[in-house]
């Protein structure tokens, strides 16, 4: 695990998306928005326990960590950090990111009822209009009323993408579940093959 | 915000906007899926058709009022002022936008004007071009009137090579896309070409005069035959006399257009013989571009500044940040099928790189330019000196590897 390939793919300045070729976490997806969280998760602690990096916030979902942080900092001169921080933890033996917590405190209470409630809005609502242009969006996780969703079809990679998860689903999600605190799309645009509209003006 | 559907800027101007005290509505010129469900949010105009938009928009407004109508491109700035007139807010004169994004108009404005351009013709396309280069002197270059990103501007330094380069850009003009745009699309402009260094202007117009936010060093030569651009260097390395004189040339360009308010883009040669306007337009830097250009303390984006102002809140600081930035508009490989883009880890990995952005998707077919219009990507880096800056993009676009089937 010491030697494996992490591929880091900044997406702006704040935020980079580190791949990996083995899954860290099995099914779903998890959003750690502080140390505190990330307790039990190894890999994520070491992330933010990373000086002068200032993590707000680390996504795991498959074999994919997704950093957003708060320095201004580049990600090559951090990358490296934070990919030490990866294999560091791979190399315990350890469950390096743990699954979802699964006592039945209120907040995880909470989460699972904005889950299905997120899911059928999905289903009956949003999925079938986003169909008319070949999209699809896929409900990975609730996490502290945050919504983790993934773009696919004709909404992956298209020109449009922000237009469709800002002023339609986070806007119908305000609107028919008030309590979902915000969404995070975990969607890798670039790979889209399939975008219902590419930008191609200058 | 007036959003096209095939713009490169819709998540710059998206996640600004989200940063702002505003309810916005985009307005597309192709229906959101989501149109029917969020109708105070999202609706369609006929981008083609100005007047219709405007009258599109004052059914809109009556319904849901509109306090400010933001543009992005020649097109939807065209647009935009027609909409501000037809709803009585604040904008640019009509005229003004249209003069801006016609190559000919924006030329006959600019020499009544006294303002400092290459000497132009204008000729029908389906004129004899052998007669047409009877009477150019060369070299000169062939220009369409309406299309972006310098497609289908080509150089050509006799008269065969006219000849040539006029029938490229006449199949360029007749493509059912182009040539949709009507008359336009059957002139052509025959143009000096003008030696010398050039730059790209970004200011911002209060009351019809020019702020300058950031002048732009190209420092690949652009002499031809194909004009395809790609690194964008700022601040610029011209001496504090050619700066200023660049600044005063683009100035004085926005005034003769009739620019009152908002964003001018301006790319100006510098020869021995000062400043030459070569393009105005009444809009932000394209593609994505502007994501070099970062405001004041809090590091505010072009478009936050852009949306501020339209819409008259405060603006902090029209100060870029110190440092040097850059981008790249990343060439376009070759002529084919994109399989896949390598190397991407390894240029992120080069000091000074900020971002890797490929747009390009896999299966999409890259044209080269002049029939071209689209980079594949954009390279991004901060430094502490322009030329450290150049140096980190150019050792980026040599590390990414892109895979073609030709």
């Amino acid at each position: 695990m010491a030697d494996i390939r992490i591929t880091a793919e900044p997406t702006d300045h704040t935020r980079c998306r580190f791949v990996l070729p083995v899954p860290l976490l099995e099914g779903g997806a998890r959003r750690f928005t502080n140390a505190a969280e990330a307790q039990g998760s190894p890999l994520v602690e070491g992330i933010f326990a990373i000086p002068g990096l200032g993590v707000s916030e680390v996504i795991v979902s498959g074999g994919t960590v997704t950093v957003v942080k708060t320095s201004t900092s580049t990600w090559q001169q951090v990358g490296k950090s934070v990919g030490d921080a990866i294999r560091s933890a791979l190399t315990t033996g350890t469950t390096p990111v743990a699954a979802r917590r699964v006592e039945r405190t209120d907040a995880v209470l909470d989460d699972d009822v904005l889950y299905d409630r997120v899911a059928d809005l999905f289903e009956a609502q949003v999925n079938p209009m986003v169909a008319r242009h070949g999209g699809r969006i896929e409900l990975i996780d609730v996490q502290d009323a945050v919504v983790l969703l993934r773009m696919s079809g004709g909404c992956q990679g298209c020109g449009m993408a922000d237009v469709t998860l800002r002023q339609g689903i986070e806007a119908m999600l305000r609107q028919e579940v008030p309590e979902v605190q915000g969404i995070t799309d975990i969607t890798d645009h670039a790979s889209g093959s399939n975008p219902y509209v590419s930008a191609s003006k200058k | 915000m007036l959003l096209p559907s095939s713009t490169y800027r819709t998540s710059a101007f998206v996640a600004a906007a989200r940063r702002l005290p505003l309810d916005l509505t985009v307005a597309s010129d192709f229906p959101s899926t989501f149109q029917d469900a969020r109708p105070d949010a999202l609706t369609t105009f006929d981008f083609a058709d100005p007047a219709r938009a405007a009258r599109q928009a004052r059914t809109f407004h009556e319904r849901h009022p509109v306090h400010a109508v933001v543009g992005m491109d020649d097109d939807t700035a065209v647009l935009a002022a027609a909409i501000a007139r037809e709803l009585e807010l604040p904008g640019n004169p009509v005229a003004a936008m249209e003069a801006a994004r016609d190559k000919h108009r924006q030329r006959r404005l600019l020499a009544s004007a006294g303002v400092p351009i290459p000497a132009f013709s204008l000729h029908p396309v389906a004129e004899d071009p052998a007669d047409a280069a009877a009477g150019a002197r060369f070299p000169c270059v062939l220009k369409p009137l309406r299309l972006a990103a310098s497609r289908g501007v080509i150089r050509a330094d006799d008269p065969a090579g006219f000849v040539t380069a006029h029938g490229r850009l006449a199949r360029i003009l007749a493509e059912p896309e182009v040539a949709a745009c009507g008359e336009p699309a059957r002139h052509y402009l025959v143009e000096e070409f003008v030696p010398g260094v050039e730059v790209a202007v970004e200011g911002l117009v209060h009351g019809g005069e020019l702020t300058v936010l950031a002048v732009f060093d190209k420092p690949d030569p652009l002499d031809g035959p194909f004009f395809e651009e790609t690194i964008y260097l700022t601040p610029t390395r011209l001496p504090a006399d050619a700066r200023a004189a660049v600044a005063s040339c683009a100035g004085q360009a926005a005034r003769a257009l009739g620019i009152e308010r908002g964003p001018v883009h301006a790319e100006v040669r510098w020869n021995a013989r000062g400043p030459w306007l070569i393009e105005v337009a009444a809009r932000p830097i394209g593609g994505r571009c502007s994501a070099v250009l970062r405001f004041g303390e809090g590091l505010m984006s072009l478009e936050e500044l852009l949306l501020r102002d339209a819409l008259d809140l405060p603006v902090p600081s029209l100060e870029r940040e110190r440092g040097a930035a850059g981008v790249m508009m990343i060439p376009v490989p070759g002529a084919g099928v994109l399989r896949a883009v390598h190397g991407r880890a390894e240029a992120a990995a080069v000091p000074g790189v900020t971002d890797v952005a490929i747009t390009a998707h896999p299966g999409e077919r890259l044209v080269p330019w002049p029939e071209g219009a689209r980079y594949p990507g954009f390279l991004f880096a901060r430094g502490e000196t322009p030329a450290a800056v150049e140096g980190a993009l150019r050792e980026a676009h040599r590390r990414l590897e892109f895979e073609l089937d030709r």
